[in-house]
């Protein structure tokens, strides 16, 4: 199963998504507190950067290793559906986080929600897109 | 009143082959696509845009219609 340089880029995206943010929360959960910690901050900016580093090297890799990093209009065509699929995801976690704000006190599940549906929007957008590759739509 | 399905399909394998059997990457390269682009259309699992379409006539040499057909579904 040859693997376009698309299709590398997106598991990459996908698995440094997994692992950061998946890191991040198994450290944050469960919350001991009702407020967001200096600590808890600095641990998510160590997340963003550690997914930064991650997706440069990983990308200059794939790079280096498969020379045809060119995207066509089919692989616009499926990441605009892999978006529309990850905006409808946003949009239900950004309906919970608000509903959430109002019915509990505090600032740290709001946040904690809101950032857990941003990658799992992110994570079903590219799951999408992955999927089409592979049937060929 | 709604129309009813159509279902394009192509002769580029056949093309291909035709022309000192071509490769999906030869085509590829030379329409400014990705090989699994081809791969897919070859399969009738995407339908290119039309300059795609105008772009595979022209490197095989042959009018759009031989290239594409476009039948019920």
């Amino acid at each position: 199963m040859a693997l376009s340089f698309q299709e590398k880029s997106l598991w990459l995206i996908l698995v440094s998504l997994v692992v950061c943010f998946g890191s991040y929360f198994a450290m944050v959960f469960p919350p001991d507190a009702t407020y967001i910690r200096p600590e808890q901050v600095v641990l998510f900016a160590v997340a963003v950067v550690c997914l930064v580093v991650l997706q440069i090297v990983g990308h200059a890799v794939i790079a280096i290793l498969d020379r045809r990093t060119t995207t066509d209009e089919r692989d616009q065509l499926i990441a605009l559906k892999g978006s529309r699929n990850s905006g409808l995801v946003l949009a239900t976690g950004v309906a919970c986080s608000l509903w959430l704000a109002v019915i509990t006190s505090g600032n740290f599940l709001f946040t904690h929600v809101l950032l857990a549906f941003w990658v799992l929007a992110e994570v079903v957008g590219i799951a999408t897109q992955l999927y089409l590759h592979r049937r060929g739509a | 009143m709604a129309v009813p399905a159509g279902r394009i399909t192509n002769t580029i394998r056949a093309l291909r082959f035709a022309r000192n059997e071509m490769t999906q990457q030869e085509l590829a390269d030379e329409i400014g696509v990705t090989r699994q682009t081809v791969n897919a259309i070859e399969g009738n699992k995407y339908s290119p845009s039309l300059e795609v379409a105008f772009r595979i006539a022209r490197v095989f040499g042959v009018p759009l219609e031989q290239v594409f057909r476009y039948g019920p579904g």
